[in-house]
């Protein structure tokens, strides 16, 4: 029996898709049988960010309106065993699907598959109920912002009275040399304020957006800091102790080492 | 204020960004306005102010999360307790 997780953050634009998409990704490489479905009905992004636009010929809609099978709507990655995406209607609004429709796709794909993760749409409204509906824990992915962080506190307030559990946290762009300046809210400081666990930081990488362009999720693009983060996050995903690294600052001197380095 | 600080005389923008967000989550989560946490403030420190002396402005509180409940945090720093007339 797998888990079934949600991705939510509140605030849009702060790395639910994406980090939904490597996190997807990442499992399916360390075995795992995953299905990631998009519950952004109406806006839905998780096909073209995992390059899998061209092959979504149905969508959860079709499933709920039994239309097709769900075995069927799912579409096979292109490039990992045993990962698949449920695609969200582009053409329906949220309130078109509901909460019961949405907990039993979960609860059937959960008896087949190891990790079924759901991608929430941003705010607190019918799509975010929806993506909940189904699940047993989730996963808050938040920026070091004030608008963000203060999002994510509304998201964990309404998940708490859900009774979902473990909720944790991914804190996303993080910029070790912006916190170094005192520019940018620590890791300490976010945790303190929302007061949930920590399930992993991913660093600034300018890689996200390339990746984004080419719909190739990042984790395929081995040794980038944001790969590098999202696998060890898979990793404590699947209970194995993954130590959290302290941000290094990428200083002058930083730089320069690693200039050397590739240089030799 | 660290060692730093003096040097550079600049707050950091990180720190404001938190002591804004503490503020921000106590009122959303309590939905009470900045108001009556205020009120509150000021009548906590009346009545403690009968039994410490306090530097005023070092008062601090807020609202953790702690689980499934809030805990009311408030930090009243004092110098010393007043002598019992």
């Amino acid at each position: 029996m797998g888990k079934v997780i949600v991705i939510t953050s509140g605030k849009g634009g702060v790395g639910k898709t994406t980090s939904t998409a490597n996190l997807g990704t990442a499992l399916a490489m360390i075995s795992k049988k995953v299905v990631i479905i998009d519950a952004d009905v109406g806006l839905r992004n998780l096909d073209v960010v995992m390059g899998l636009e061209s092959r979504v010929v149905y969508t959860s809609m079709d499933v709920i309106e039994k239309r097709c099978e769900l075995e069927k709507a799912l579409v096979k990655d292109r490039r990992v065993e045993d990962l698949f995406l449920l695609a969200a209607s582009q053409r329906n609004r949220k309130d078109d699907i509901k909460p019961e429709q949405m907990l039993d796709i979960c609860e059937r794909l959960k008896e087949i598959y190891d990790f079924v993760l759901v991608d929430s749409p941003a705010g607190i409204e019918q799509g975010f109920h929806n993506a909940a509906a189904g699940a047993e824990e989730a996963i808050i992915i938040t920026t070091p912002d004030v608008s963000a962080i203060r999002d994510a506190d509304r998201i964990i307030g309404l998940l708490q009275n859900q009774d979902i559990e473990p909720i944790n946290l991914i804190l996303n762009r993080l910029s070790p040399t912006l916190v170094k300046k005192g520019n940018m809210i620590s890791k300490n400081d976010v945790l303190d304020i929302l007061n949930i666990d920590l399930l992993g930081i991913v660093p600034e990488d300018p890689g996200v957006i390339a990746s984004t362009n080419r719909g190739v999720p990042l984790v395929h693009n081995d040794g980038s800091p944001g790969a590098d983060a999202y696998m060890r996050i898979a990793r404590r995903m699947i209970g194995q102790r993954v130590p959290i690294p302290e941000m290094r600052d990428d200083n002058f001197f930083s730089n320069i080492l690693k200039w050397f380095s590739r240089n030799k | 204020m660290n060692f730093k600080n003096i040097f550079t005389r600049k707050a950091k923008t990180s720190n404001i960004a938190t002591q804004r967000l503490k503020l921000i989550l106590t009122q959303d989560r309590f939905d009470v306005s900045d108001d009556s946490m205020q009120k509150l403030q000021v009548e906590l420190t009346e009545v403690l102010a009968k039994y410490f002396e306090f530097t005023m402005n070092s008062v601090k509180m807020s609202l953790k999360r702690d689980g499934n409940s809030y805990v009311l945090m408030a930090d009243f720093p004092f110098k010393q307790l007043k002598k019992s007339s």
